[in-house]
């Protein structure tokens, strides 16, 4: 065990990590130099995307300088805010984590953030300046920033060019003498923390683990700490990245188990494995389960699909413990499921992988954030659906949650994003320069503003220079209204939002005129309200159809005429109705992207 | 009742709204489409009609002699000895006594006139050949050669449309003696000129639909009667040619393009004039046969086209087995319960607010209404 090492990277999106991931594999000899690069990003989102998004891990046999044999596990993490949850558990499972900032472009937001995590997790950090071999490399400002604003000891930081391989050998040295080795004992009872899982078709949930004390071997019994199942191991093994079956997983070690277990349900990330004759071993403490902050509902296209959406979610949830659903049912779109994520981008994701992996249409609505709704007679409820915000007469006041917002942004930017800031409510609470062409920006930041499109304009106003991190602050007291919708005076509950209530009239004044033009016209007039209670704010009318009529059938071409009139007919079985009115799937994406 | 249409696919030039099969510049080809016409004709040898129509493109630029060859073939192959209305589109522009001449020693009984306006900026708007002067000259002529059954096209929603411009071309038109009006609202047909580079000056479709209601109430005014959606006659003089595809009769159309509806079948040909012209019964492209309630259903949406006449019952049990139309009839029942339909002097017809708007009353006939269900409810979800 002496000689085990593992360890992870972690990094700002697009400094290197993948690229360095796959020069440590190739040096190690687990990879041969392949023409189809970043072997951790498996899913073909997270390429096309360049941000890896599920963790992994690699198993690789290490002969150092002095001619001893290491085993070192390479734990992949994912480098967005959204996924701090994965990068949490992943940082767990490792004693070292290697920090790599790009040397052209400095320690950016995520580089703090992860930083933070992994000096929570208690981990050795050893700092790496990447691609070197840049023109524009910034060698000796990188030291500067990783001392002023971390604290670590930038004077020490190894230069590596990933791309090259330069300096590659020398961390793997590093990796070996500085990372501390895995501490526990093989002779104790079983304790092992289950850090991912996959699903496989045949063989059902496959747990990763790390062991952290007593081993696991074929034909064990073993016994999830939370639930009190007992499964028996049919097989365990490692990650070449390629599933490799072993006989022993020992304190230590990271690897899989295999036992059968068919309940997608039966395993959470996070849970820890023990021995069912030892069921006194207490769990892995300090595993942080952070809730989800924004929510939004899904629902398919089709209604007969809600058997296939179910389905899919279950087996989704097993990749991605971070994701929480729950059923629920609206007057406008049928049933489906409210879904919670960590961020943005997480919905994003997930929305794509959802599609893709298990071929579903889906219609999405507009985000929420989770508003803490105190009433009258004295409850405090957590509202995570506009829908379900109960009357205004019985709600004594209301809290948003706010997120620690850190913003790095060249200095010639500082204006434009502080204008910004200030129309999305953020309070700045420290500015501070990292270096001399740098400022960074810590906001106190209404989570609900960040989901209605900040990241993006941020990366407009700065021309993409700006970076960003956040973490989760608390809740805060503010003046909100919910805002409904109303078409042909039957109100849509998909649509509902909560605004501030002095931002609510511009806001429904943009989403009404936007409807309008979204739902065609009928035989009738449809007024369009938005209205706070029984207060319209917003109105706009979809004046009646006229003409809607075949002119000649000429010369007697009576098919297709008929044709025409069978494919306007298919076309309305796409809406959803509400009351009388036919209503586009498109309408209930419309808040999405209202901010844009 | 049996039709016989003939698709004449010529044209000086080629109006910027027309989505039809016609071809400019290509009048050299006139002869050999006659005996095409004839060599197709003769694969039908024998049977009867009881009208005859041609259509176009543009029928008058047969020319007189060539008139004659077509409908002396025809009269050759067919059984015209019941032909009760023989109608000829005429271009205002094609127009010559000679013509007309011809077409009445050739027992043509009915001139249509595209007339489309009455308005020399609108004509040349959409490119039509002829100014509104010639028009009425056309017309004109040909209630003084005898043709006792005139009828005119117009459309509406032309580029610069006015009710002062639509109003002044109505009353001329009357005044002139026409006894039927096709009354067209203009559409803009994928990849027609109009559509890809769409004027700016084009009435919207409200305009559209108030110049209709103006022109309808118009012509009823002057003792017309609006018998079909875009059709107006005086009393006996609708087009029986047209009613025939309205009321799901036969009838055989020859030409490229031209489409057929004879024992139950719905055919149409390949729109390709050289192609016609090399193998005139070769150029079927199209082959429909529709079981029999959505037979029923077809009819029944055809029928409610005639706004007078609609569906009597009676008729169509005449013509389908009880069991065909039970469904359809109590989704025509369902209708009138919701005022979608009106059931006046025991005939199913489209209520008169409903004109302009027919289409979701006809995919509800036709049974494909919003879930497609019989009975076309709307889905509540």
């Amino acid at each position: 065990m002496d000689n085990i090492r593992n360890f992870c990277i972690i990094a700002h999106i697009d400094h290197g990590k993948s690229t360095l991931a796959d020069r440590i594999l190739e040096l190690t000899g687990v990879l041969h130099t392949t023409t189809n690069a970043q072997v951790l990003d498996s899913m073909d989102l997270e390429r096309e995307r360049g941000i890896t998004i599920k963790a992994k891990s690699v198993r690789m046999p290490y002969k150092s300088k002095d001619g001893q044999d290491y085993i070192l596990d390479l734990i992949d993490t994912p480098g967005h805010a959204d996924f701090n949850y994965e990068v949490s558990r992943s940082l767990k499972a490792c004693e070292g984590a290697v920090l790599l900032v790009d040397a052209s472009q400095g320690v950016e937001a995520q580089t703090i953030a992860n930083a933070y995590l992994a000096v929570d997790a208690g981990l050795e950090i050893i700092p790496v300046i990447n691609k070197i071999d840049l023109p524009n490399a910034m060698i000796d400002e990188c030291r500067q920033q990783l001392e002023d604003t971390l604290g670590l000891p930038g004077k020490q930081a190894l230069l590596v060019s990933a791309k090259d391989g330069t300096g590659v050998p020398e961390l793997l040295e590093a990796i070996v003498t500085l990372v501390p080795p895995p501490k526990g004992r093989v002779d104790e009872p079983l304790q092992c923390l289950i850090f991912d899982s996959f699903y496989d078709v045949y063989r059902g949930v496959i747990p990763h683990v790390r062991v952290f004390q007593g081993s696991l071997r074929h034909g064990d019994r073993i016994m999830i700490k939370s639930t009190s199942e007992v499964y028996e191991v049919d097989e365990v093994g490692y990650f070449t990245p390629k599933l490799t079956p072993c006989e022993v997983l020992s304190a230590g070690e990271v690897g899989y188990v295999g036992a059968t277990i068919k309940n997608v349900g039966a395993i959470h990330v996070g849970d820890t494995l023990i021995s069912p004759e030892h069921p006194e071993t207490p769990e892995i403490p300090g595993f942080r389960r952070s809730q989800p902050m924004v929510f939004c509902g899904i629902y398919p296209i089709n209604t007969n699909d809600y058997g296939r959406l179910t389905a899919a979610l279950e087996k989704f949830q097993l990749n991605d413990s971070s994701i929480v659903y729950e059923k629920e049912s609206s007057a406008a779109l049928g049933h489906g499921y409210r879904l919670g994520f960590m961020g943005m981008l997480h919905m994003e994701i997930t929305m794509e992988r959802l599609k893709r992996e298990y071929g579903q249409e889906l219609v999405a609505t507009m985000p929420s954030v989770v508003y803490k709704v105190f009433t009258t007679v004295g409850e405090d409820l957590y509202i995570d659906n506009p829908s379900r915000f109960p009357d205004p007469t019985r709600i004594d006041h209301i809290e948003e949650p706010l997120i620690r917002l850190r913003v790095i942004v060249p200095n010639e930017f500082v204006g434009p994003i502080m204008e910004l800031s200030d129309s999305k409510r953020a309070k700045l609470v420290a500015m501070e320069h990292p270096d001399r062409r740098r400022a960074l920006l810590t906001y106190e930041f209404p989570l609900a503003e960040m989901i209605t499109g900040y990241y993006d304009k941020l990366k407009s106003v700065s021309r993409g220079y700006a970076s960003m991190d956040y973490d989760f602050l608390g809740y805060r007291g503010g003046d909100f209204v919910k805002v409904d919708i109303l078409v042909k005076e039957n109100q849509v509950d998909a649509l509902s939002f909560i605004s501030v209530r002095d931002s609510a009239m511009p806001r429904a004044r943009v989403l009404i005129h936007r409807l309008r033009k979204l739902i065609p016209r009928h035989l009738f007039e449809i007024p369009l309200q938005a209205a706070i209670g029984s207060k319209v704010i917003a109105r706009e009318d979809i004046a009646p159809l006229r003409k809607d009529v075949l002119a000649k059938c000429y010369g007697g071409d009576i098919t297709r005429k008929r044709k025409l009139l069978e494919k306007q007919a298919e076309g309305k079985k796409k809406m959803k109705m509400v009351g009388s009115v036919e209503v586009p799937q498109e309408a209930f994406l419309l808040l999405l992207k209202m901010e844009e | 009742m049996r039709g016989l249409y003939i698709h004449i696919p010529f044209c000086v030039r080629k109006c910027s709204y027309c989505d039809f099969y016609s071809l400019p510049g290509r009048q050299d080809r006139i002869k050999p489409y006659v005996s095409a016409v004839i060599t197709e004709a003769r694969a039908y040898a024998g049977l009867s009609f009881h009208t005859l129509y041609l259509g176009g493109g543009t029928p008058s630029l047969l020319g007189a002699e060539q008139l004659k060859n077509l409908i002396g073939g025809l009269r050759e192959t067919f059984d015209l000895g019941g032909l009760v209305e023989a109608t000829v589109e005429v271009n205002p522009e094609s127009a010559t006594p000679g013509f007309l001449d011809a077409a009445m020693d050739a027992g043509i009984n009915r001139v249509s006139l595209g007339v489309q306006s009455l308005s020399d900026c609108e004509l040349e708007s959409v490119g039509r050949v002829h100014t509104a002067a010639r028009a009425i000259d056309a017309m004109t002529l040909s209630r003084n050669l005898g043709f006792t059954s005139l009828s005119a096209d117009l459309i509406i929603g032309l580029p610069g449309q006015t009710w002062n411009t639509l109003s002044a071309a109505l009353e001329t038109l009357v005044r002139l003696g026409i006894n039927h009006l096709s009354v067209y609202c203009l559409a803009l047909e994928e990849g027609t000129p109009l559509a890809q580079r769409p004027l700016g000056n084009l009435p919207s479709d409200d305009t559209q639909a108030e110049l209709f209601e103006l022109a309808r109430a118009f012509l009823i005014g002057q003792g017309f009667i609006h018998y079909e959606i875009s059709n107006f006659a005086r009393k006996d003089h609708e087009c029986l040619h047209n009613l025939n595809y309205w009321r799901g009769g036969e009838y055989l159309g020859l030409g490229p393009a031209a489409a057929s509806h004879l024992q139950g079948r719905r055919s149409r040909n390949r729109p390709t004039l050289d192609a016609y012209v090399e193998n005139p019964t070769g150029q079927v492209e199209y082959v429909e046969t529709l079981g029999g309630e959505e037979k029923a259903a077809e009819e029944a949406m055809l029928r409610l086209r005639l706004l007078v006449e609609g569906i009597d019952p009676g008729v169509l049990s005449g013509r389908f087995s009880p069991a065909t139309i039970e469904t359809l009839v109590s989704r025509l029942d369902d209708m009138v319960m919701r005022g979608m339909l009106e059931f006046d002097n025991s005939r199913y017809v489209l209520p008169a607010s409903r004109i302009l708007t027919s289409n979701e009353i006809f995919r509800e006939v036709l049974g494909t209404g919003t879930c497609g269900v019989p009975g076309g409810r709307h889905c509540e979800v």
